[in-house]
This record gives structure tokens, sequence and C-alpha cells, in this order.
């Protein structure tokens, strides 16, 4: 049959678009293009896809509600998870063939912090969409403490208001917690991260010891916990404060237990959130299946941004089934819909809180892989220095923007979408130019990783180890 | 039937539902949770229907979905002749009825895979003294653990073991009835070896008298008259099955009632604890009638029709 | 009717020890007895004297320490068919009806001798001599408890043993089902001519069934204190024998052997003390002619 065929041309094509990422050839573009046009039969066609109820699984639920997986000759079955850990070891041990994943999990799984396996990601599901919650009562010691305008506090709100209360805290001899949702997850380091930007230590973690819980010198507790009860253990009193994706921050203010004090947006504006994971060996035995599912995904990406955002009020309507994120309709759409309200009443414009398409937010950029395992360098979950060879080695083991192009291509071969919606396969090396808009106003150059941890007052440097 | 029978079979049983139901009514509203009040009978009574509905909803979407199907392959029959089509089951959310539905599979699965172990493991016990030395530390020993204990290494050995391209069952179903089938095995086994260790030493002299073989021994005089024994067993062991199915399913996430009250809490839209208490309602009917199933068939399998049970 | 002396049924110096926490316990000691072919024998004693045990040693359901059973010459060591046991309280299968429970025997000794039908003719003919044939197919908890008691006489006599043990057999009935089912029994044995091994309290009974009586002298370590032989003509009936000399003088040889050689010492309960219930001791110390209770 044509499969081998089609096998033998993509084992070239991986070679030949790897090189092409550093020598840039039109001509290869060319025969690329053609040669991708159709891709063959899916190996399984019957799939089930793991996620976590938070909006940003929502390019999941399109495709799904849409057809877009049916168009690919794919049967999906989409299932909620417990929580993250549960669902890594859904995909690991074939009971998920792929799912929404924190971007964190298939880097962490494929350098073996916690579970290794090797797990690829082909499609990057989002940017933004987090924010930081903080208990009723600690945002009205925080409130003193902040810059007013027209009687509103002005945004964003950085950790140097917290500093006082956790001193406070200290002095009582009580800990402040906050929540993260996973070890690995973008939230745990975008908290870190607006933490340490305030001069709060948010502690480090020592592998080699077994130190696992992250909280060595620690000004402020994190700890895990599953992204829907987040408002729950807030109100329990167990945490003080969260760091989470939508629809648990908006949760908070409409319960009334808590107010959302900044969004990801304002930490690093633009950030790599979910990406969707499946096993290197799925990927490796189902090449067609893979490719036709990150079509799927990329048309579900488009489809919530198309218009500017003019299909977000049907995404709502979807994502409030119960099978999907199941929450309120009013709480889904104050960030789907582009709005964030922080505390009751102060409603305001986030026209990118949740991006699912724009700024090429599918393609998986290695200087976004490179960004997650700094972090995981600098809170010492990555224990001894690395160089910046394995940085660029390891973020392309785990990133496969070679999968992406194929699944674009032939998107654009089949006239469902268009060469401008796309990076320019050609020209792309996988490394966003360097950038500051991050809170802080420091500089990341994806290609240069240990100049970047070196510029941090608090965290580990290259060289340290622990 | 005299007035007090009427009264204690008929009055009193409606009065305390009835007692209950206005109590809840009246109470529950006074309870605020960040998912708004707690739903009295009459909103729980709303989310039923509202489940009703949901259910039907999924059915059409289902003939949606084959109809889809059916087009596309003509379609790609019609450009291909020899195209190859297949039709491919639903895919679409498992409803609360459906759920329904595979914990009850479930749990019958597990339950009566370890009736077939239990049964003949306690007759063996019961008749042997030595095989009953050999087996009753083991069975002291894991009586006591807890479903969430044998989860994991469920889970992990089911993984490790069951491999297969094309799996005729879901792992997450042989997870929960293997789970199921570990919490539920010990009652029967017990009160299967206490049935049969109790036979009346009469019956056995009969049986030795008559020499019987240990096959017809086991037959017509040790089953028959363990039977009542080995029913309190069963009896206690669905209860346990249905119980650690539904605390499994919310703990693993597999498919089932369980499922479907965990990610009604984890939904927390302003329905879900009205769906939860559906749930509840449910997982009480269904264990309760697991539970009369069992005395139906106790009845009917029992030579002795005059025993109360109960 | 045997006049011929063949050793039917040989007990040769018979000894059972049970172990006890204390040690063994001798239960029966050298208990000697020969039993013709045909002939009616009924062992009395004292509760706990064990006379049930030496029942069930010849039944093959307990093993002679020192000593042995040999039937027609071949040594008993094991339950069987031949030696068909009537238990105290019928010990029918409750799940069974009558006629399943003669069943359940008589496909287990003539498997493959008789066709289908002939056991089937077999069974209700059992049942039809025990006059059992109008409630066959009722379970035991549906007929009295005399009428339980005959069908676990037929039971035993389907078998077609050469031996019939009877343990008690009437012992726990009503006084006229008692009467009943002893003047069944005289007519059975009389048509089908069992050697018949019977256990029993009642002195009366003793006398209108057997060709000889045999008592045993009180435990531990009892054995056959004495024999009284019965010489008095069959068919027997009970009305007419009371008045006979005979029967006094077989009544009374018991009564004083029980009462007055052997009256009980001590109430010796060992382990095998199957015999303590009252309502049995109640039957013997109610007697007229008793004259020391036990």
């Amino acid at each position: 049959m044509s499969n081998t065929h089609a096998t033998e041309r993509r084992a070239f094509l991986k070679k030949a678009t790897l090189a092409l990422a550093l020598t840039l050839s039109m001509g290869t573009g060319l025969l690329s293009t053609n040669a991708h046009a159709e891709i063959g039969k899916p190996e399984k066609a019957d799939l089930k896809l793991g996620f976590i109820k938070l909006t940003d699984m929502a390019p999941l639920a399109i495709a799904y509600e849409k057809g877009f997986f049916e168009d690919e000759g794919l049967f999906v079955k989409l299932e909620a998870q417990a929580n993250w850990k549960v669902l890594l070891d859904g995909v690991v041990d074939g009971q998920l063939d792929g799912a929404h994943m924190l971007a964190g999990q298939p880097l962490a799984a494929t350098i073996g912090f916690g579970t290794k396996v090797d797990i690829i990601t082909p499609f990057s599901m989002d940017l933004n969409g987090n924010g930081i919650t903080v208990s009723n009562a600690v945002w009205e010691k925080m409130k003193p403490h902040l810059e007013m305008k027209d009687g509103k506090p002005v945004h964003p709100i950085k950790a140097d208001a917290l500093k006082a209360v956790v001193e406070e805290y200290k002095k009582e001899g009580k800990p402040f917690n906050m929540g993260m949702v996973f070890p690995v997850s973008t939230h745990n380091y975008e908290l870190r991260y607006w933490l340490a930007a305030g001069g709060l230590n948010p502690g480090t973690y020592a592998p080699g010891k077994d130190d696992i819980k992250g909280q060595i010198g620690a000004d402020v507790m994190l700890s895990v916990t599953p992204p829907p009860q987040m408002p729950a253990t807030m109100e329990a009193g167990t945490i003080d404060g969260y760091c989470v994706g939508e629809p648990w921050n908006q949760q908070a203010v409409a319960k009334g237990i808590g107010v959302p004090v900044i969004t990801d947006y304002e930490i690093w504006k633009n950030n790599p959130e979910k990406v969707f994971g499946i096993t290197k060996a799925f990927a490796e035995k189902n090449p067609n299946t893979t490719a036709r599912l990150v079509k799927a995904l990329i048309r579900a990406a488009y489809w919530l941004d198309e218009n500017n955002n003019a299909n977000r009020k049907e995404a709502v309507e979807i994502l409030s089934k119960p099978e999907y994120v199941g929450a309120d309709k009013a709480v889904l759409e104050n960030s789907m819909i582009g709005t964030f309200e922080y505390e009751k009443g102060d409603k305001r414009e986030v026209p990118d809180f949740n991006v699912f398409f724009r700024y090429n937010a599918t393609y998986p950029y290695y200087s976004d892989a490179v960004w997650y395992l700094t972090q995981m360098r600098r809170w010492g979950q990555i224990g001894e220095p690395k160089d910046d060879k394995w940085f660029d080695e390891t973020a392309k083991k785990v990133y496969r923007p070679d999968i992406f192009k194929i699944a674009a291509e032939a998107l654009i071969a089949d006239g469902k979408m268009k060469k401008e919606d796309f990076p320019d396969f050609g020209a792309e090396s996988g490394y966003k130019p360097a950038t500051s808009d991050f809170i802080d106003g420091t500089s990341y150059d994806g290609k240069k990783p240990n100049e970047y941890i070196e510029q941090f007052k608090i965290g580990l440097k290259k060289d340290d180890k622990v | 039937m005299n007035t007090k029978q009427l009264f204690q079979t008929l009055v009193a049983p409606f009065l305390g539902i009835l007692l209950f139901l206005a109590i809840w009514q009246i109470g529950a509203p006074k309870i605020v949770t960040s998912l708004g009040a707690v739903p009295g009978p009459v909103q729980v009574f709303e989310q039923f229907t509202g489940l009703i509905d949901e259910h039907q909803a999924a059915r059409q979407k289902e003939v949606e979905f084959y109809q889809r199907q059916e087009e596309r392959n003509a379609t790609a029959l019609a450009e291909d002749p020899n195209a190859e089509v297949s039709i491919r089951p639903y895919t679409g959310k498992a409803t609360f009825f459906d759920q329904i539905v595979t914990s009850i599979v479930t749990v019958m699965t597990g339950f009566v895979l370890a009736g077939f172990i239990a049964i003949p493991l306690g007759i063996v016990a019961g008749l042997s003294q030595t095989v009953y030395a050999a087996l009753n530390p083991l069975i002291q020993l894991f009586k006591p653990v807890s479903p969430l204990a044998w989860l994991p290494i469920v889970t992990m050995i089911v993984s490790a073991v069951y491999v297969s391209d094309d799996p005729t069952f879901d792992k997450s179903f042989i997870n929960s009835a293997l789970t199921v089938l570990l919490c539920c095995l010990w009652p029967t086994i017990i009160n299967t070896t206490v049935g049969v260790a109790n036979i009346s030493k009469d019956l056995q002299n009969v049986s030795k008298v008559l020499r019987l073989s240990w096959w017809t021994h086991v037959r017509k005089i040790v089953l028959p008259s363990a039977i009542p024994m080995i029913f309190t067993g069963l009896r206690l062991s669905l209860g346990i099955a249905w119980m650690v199915l539904i605390a499994a399913e919310m703990l693993a996430q597999n498919p089932g009632l369980g499922k479907f009250v965990w990610d009604e809490f984890q939904n927390g839209s302003s329905n879900s604890l009205g769906r939860i208490m559906v749930a509840v309602i449910v997982i009480g009917l269904i264990g309760f009638a697991l539970d009369r199933g069992m005395l139906l068939l106790q009845r009917q399998v029992s030579w002795d029709k005059s025993a109360a049970l109960r | 009717m045997t006049t011929k002396h063949t050793d039917h049924l040989l007990i040769s110096q018979v000894s059972i020890d049970f172990p006890t926490p204390q040690g063994p316990f001798r239960a029966l000691d050298k208990v000697d007895l020969r039993i013709e072919k045909g002939e009616f024998v009924s062992i009395i004693g004292h509760s706990g004297c064990g006379k049930s045990t030496v029942l069930n040693i010849v039944a093959g359901l307990y093993q002679a320490t020192e000593g042995g059973v040999i039937l027609d010459g071949r040594e008993v060591n094991e339950p069987g068919p031949e030696r068909a046991v009537v238990f105290q309280n019928h010990s029918l299968l409750p799940w069974l009806t009558a006629y399943e429970n003669v069943e359940l025997a008589v496909k287990q000794v003539f498997k493959g001798k008789k066709s289908k039908a002939e056991m089937r003719e077999w069974i209700e003919h059992n049942l039809t001599l025990v006059h059992m044939d109008h409630a066959m197919h009722k379970r035991p908890d549906e007929i009295s408890g005399g009428m339980k008691q005959r069908v676990g006489i037929a039971r035993a006599l389907a078998m077609q043993p050469q031996v019939l043990l009877l343990d008690e057999p009437f012992g726990a009935l009503d006084a006229l089902t008692r009467a009943h089912l002893q003047d069944s029994m005289m007519e059975i044995q009389a048509t089908l001519g069992n050697t018949v091994i019977m256990i029993t309290h009642d002195v009366d009974e003793a006398v209108l069934l057997s060709d000889r009586i045999v008592m045993m002298s009180n435990g531990p370590a009892a054995s056959v204190g004495d024999i009284v032989q019965v010489n008095l003509p069959r068919p027997r009936n009970r009305v007419a024998m009371a008045e006979s000399v005979e029967y006094m003088r077989c009544r009374k040889a018991v009564l004083s052997f029980l009462y007055e050689r052997h009256g009980r010492k001590t109430v010796s309960v060992s382990v095998e003390d199957e015999e303590v219930q009252p309502a049995r001791d109640n039957i013997v110390t109610l007697k007229p002619s008793t004259a020391k209770a036990a």
C-alpha cells in the first residue's frame, strides 16, 4: 500500500525539515508542500484523548463538536481527567492516546523529572489564560500597598504588595501557602516568577536529595491542588491564594471568595501555555493519525480566534456542557470573550486573555520549550548545570514543528487554510526573537538560556547544583 | 391486614420519607455553599429531568453521528468504489444513564468473577482444615484492605500485563472490575467456609454411609446446606462491591457513576450539587435493588423457603 | 428365623480411646458380641455408656482403637451401604423430597445394576413399605417427625443392607407414633429378615422388638454387662405381650441390670457424650418400676 511510501517520505522529510531549520531552501520547501498534500489513512482511527476541566481545552472540544476530527477520519472520545498526574499516567500506559497537557509535562517526562517517558508535542494549544488569585483576607491586607487610580487598583499588581502580608504571616509564625496545579505546570513557574519578581522566594526543588516539595528556602509555600478544586481548597483555608487557569479564577470572583490579582498575560505577554502531548512511540507508530489530529486541532484553534473572537460565545456554550468544563456560562464568558473580572465589579478588557490561534499560538516553538527548561533549572527541578546545547537538543526532542508543518501544509493543500495563517515554514527557525515582555523587564533569548538564568536575583544560577 | 399492620407496612415508611423530604426542603436553602444554596428535593428532581433531557439530546447526537458517517462513506464510495468504509462506534459523552449502565455492568462483572473464585475456595476451605489453615491468614490480611489501596496496584499490574493492540475490554473497565473483585472476595469466602464447615454431622454421616463421591458430596450435601451462608456472603460482597466501585470510579476516573459525581464536583456549576444529589439517590436505589435482587435469587435457589430473609 | 449359628457379624474385643486434653479417654473396653444373620439385637444402657459408639464402630464411622468388627468374614473399617444406618434424628437432606432422599441412596447403591424404571419402582416400594407412599414428594419440613423417621428407615432399607443399624430411631417421637413405628419395624423385619442392631433407652421397646438385649455397663471403659435372650414368639403383639410371663421376666432382668447392678454412679460427660438429651433420659426415669432415679 501507499503507507510504506508515505512513511519513507516522511522519514526523509523529517531529516529535511531539520536541515531546513538551519539552511533554508526554497526548493525543499516546494517539494515538501507537494509531498504533504495527501496524508494517508489514519493508522488508528478510534482515539481517546484526555483533558482537564479548563477553558484552554477548548480546541479539543471544538474539534469534536465541529466535526473537525471526523473530517480527518478520526473518531475521538474526550475524557475529563481527575488531575495532571492521572492524565499523564493515562497517556504513558496507553489508556489515553493523547492529552491536553501542561507545557512542562512533555519536557519533564522526557528529561525524567517524575515519570520518565518520551512525550512529544506537535501542537501548542494556547497562549495565556492563567491568573493568580488571593483570598479576600489577603486581598484586604494587600490593598493599602497598592497604587490606586479612580478608586481602582492600577494593574499589573506586583508581588511587592504581597510582601508585607507574607512578612506579617512570618511574624505570627504562620506559613503563607499558595496552590499551583502541578510541579511542572506553567502555573508553578508563573507564580514563582511573579513572587520572585516581587522579592519573595518561592523555594527550590532538590530532586537529587529527594526533595520534591520545592520549598527549600521558601517565603511562600507552594503546593499542588488540581485546578477544579482550587476555589474549594482556598475557601477551606488550606491555601491563601493560587495560580490556575480559567475558569477557576473567575469562579472565585463569582463565589465571592477571592480576588484575582494578576493575569499571566501581565506576567509574560503572550506566554505559551498548554500543549497537546502524545508519546513519541504513538507518533512513530501512527504518523498519519498524528498529523490528522494536529490538522483538526489547528482548525479548531483557528475557529476559536476567527473574525476577532466572533465564535467565542458559541465556544462558551459548548464548554459549559458538563462533559467539558461544565462551569456556569457567566463564569466562562468572562475570560473567553476577552474580559477579566478582578474585584467584583472591576471588569476589564483583556482581549488577549485566551489566545488560541493568533500570534502563531499553535506553533510549537523551541524557544517556548527552552523557557520552561530554564525555569526548571532556575527552581532546581533540573539539579545539574546544563550547557546551552543541551537546552536546544532537549527542546528539539520534545517540540515537533516538523509534524505541525506536515499538518499545516496539508490544510493549505486542502484549501481549508491559507499560507499566511502560518509562520513562513521556510524561514522559521523555531526560536522567537528575544523579548523582554515580562513583568520585571528581564530579556529572554531562547538561544542563550544560561545567560538568561544568570539575570535573576532569586533562584539557582547556571553553575549551582542541588 | 389489620390497622396496625397497615400502618407499619405502608403508612409509617411513607411518613418517614415525607418527613425527610420536608426537613430537606426546608433546611436545604438555609445552607449556602459557594455553589449556591443546597438544592432541595424539588430542585433535585428538576436536575433529574434535566439529566433525562440531556440523555435524549445525546441519543439524538448519536443518530446524527451515524448519519454523518453514512454520508461520508457514501461520498467516499462514490469517489472510489473500492474505498474501505466502516461504521465507527459513537464517540460522544456518556450520559448519566450510560454511566449507570456502565457501573452496573462493571459491578456485576467483578462480583460474578469474585463469586466464581470465592465459592469454590470457600467450599474447599470449609471441607479441609488444612486448606483453611493455609488460607485463613491471607484472608484476614487482605479482608480489611481498602479498595483505594488496591487500585494503584491493580492499575499498574493491569497496564503491565494487559497489553493488546485491539483490547476487547477497556483497561479502565478491567481496573474497576478487578478492584471490585478483590474487595468482594472475602465475605463470600469467609461465609462459604463457615457454612460448609458447619454442615450437620448427621448429614456428613449420611454421606459417608452412602459412600458418596467427593463431587456428589459437594453437590448434594455441601452446596445445598451451605447455600444460606453462601448467600449471606454474596449479599455482603455485593454491597461492598457497589460501594467500592463508586469509590474506585471516583479515584481512577474510570467511567461510571463515581466519575459522574466527580466530574460534577469539578464542574462547580450551579447545577452541580443538584446533579450530585441525583447521583447519590440513584446510587442508593441501585444498591438497594441489587440487594433485593440477591434476596430474590436466594429465595429462588434456597430450599428453605420458610426462612425469614431480610 | 435362622437356626444355623454362623458368625454373621462379629464384634471382637473392641476398645476405643478418645483423645482429651487430659490424655486418652477409654470409652469402650473389650466389647465382644456375635450376631447371627437375621437376628434383632438391642443394645441398652445408660446415657454416656457408649452404646452409640458401638453402633458407630459397626457402621464404620469410628475406628476401634483395639479389636475390630467382622462382617461375613471381612473386616469393617469404613462406612458402607451394606450397613445402613437409621440415625437418631432422621438425618434427611432437608432440600430433597422423601422420594429424592431415598433416590440418593438407591442411585448410589444400584448404579449400573438397576434400570431407571427399576430404581423408581424400588424407591416407591420401600416408601410403601414404611407407609409413606402418600407423601413421597413432600419435603422433610412438610411432614411430621414420625414420617421423617419412616423415610429414614425407607432410605436405609432401600440400600438392601446386610445389617440395619438403628441409632435410637424412635427416641425423639411421641409415645403413640413410637408404637406405630415399632409395629412397622417388626412387620418389615418379619418380611425382610434383616440383621438389625438397635440402640435404645427404652426397656419396653427393647423387649418388644429384640431377639437378644445386650446391656452395657457404665463407662468409662464400658463393656457388655449382660445379655438377655428374649424367648417370645413372633409375630408379637404389644397388648397381648404385656401379660406374658416371659415378657415380664425380660423386662425385669433389664431393669434390674440397669438400676440395681449398674445404677448410674455419676453423670459421666465424656467428649463423646452425644446422648445428653434430657427428653430421652426422661423416658427412662418416668417408668413406674424405676426404683432409683439416676
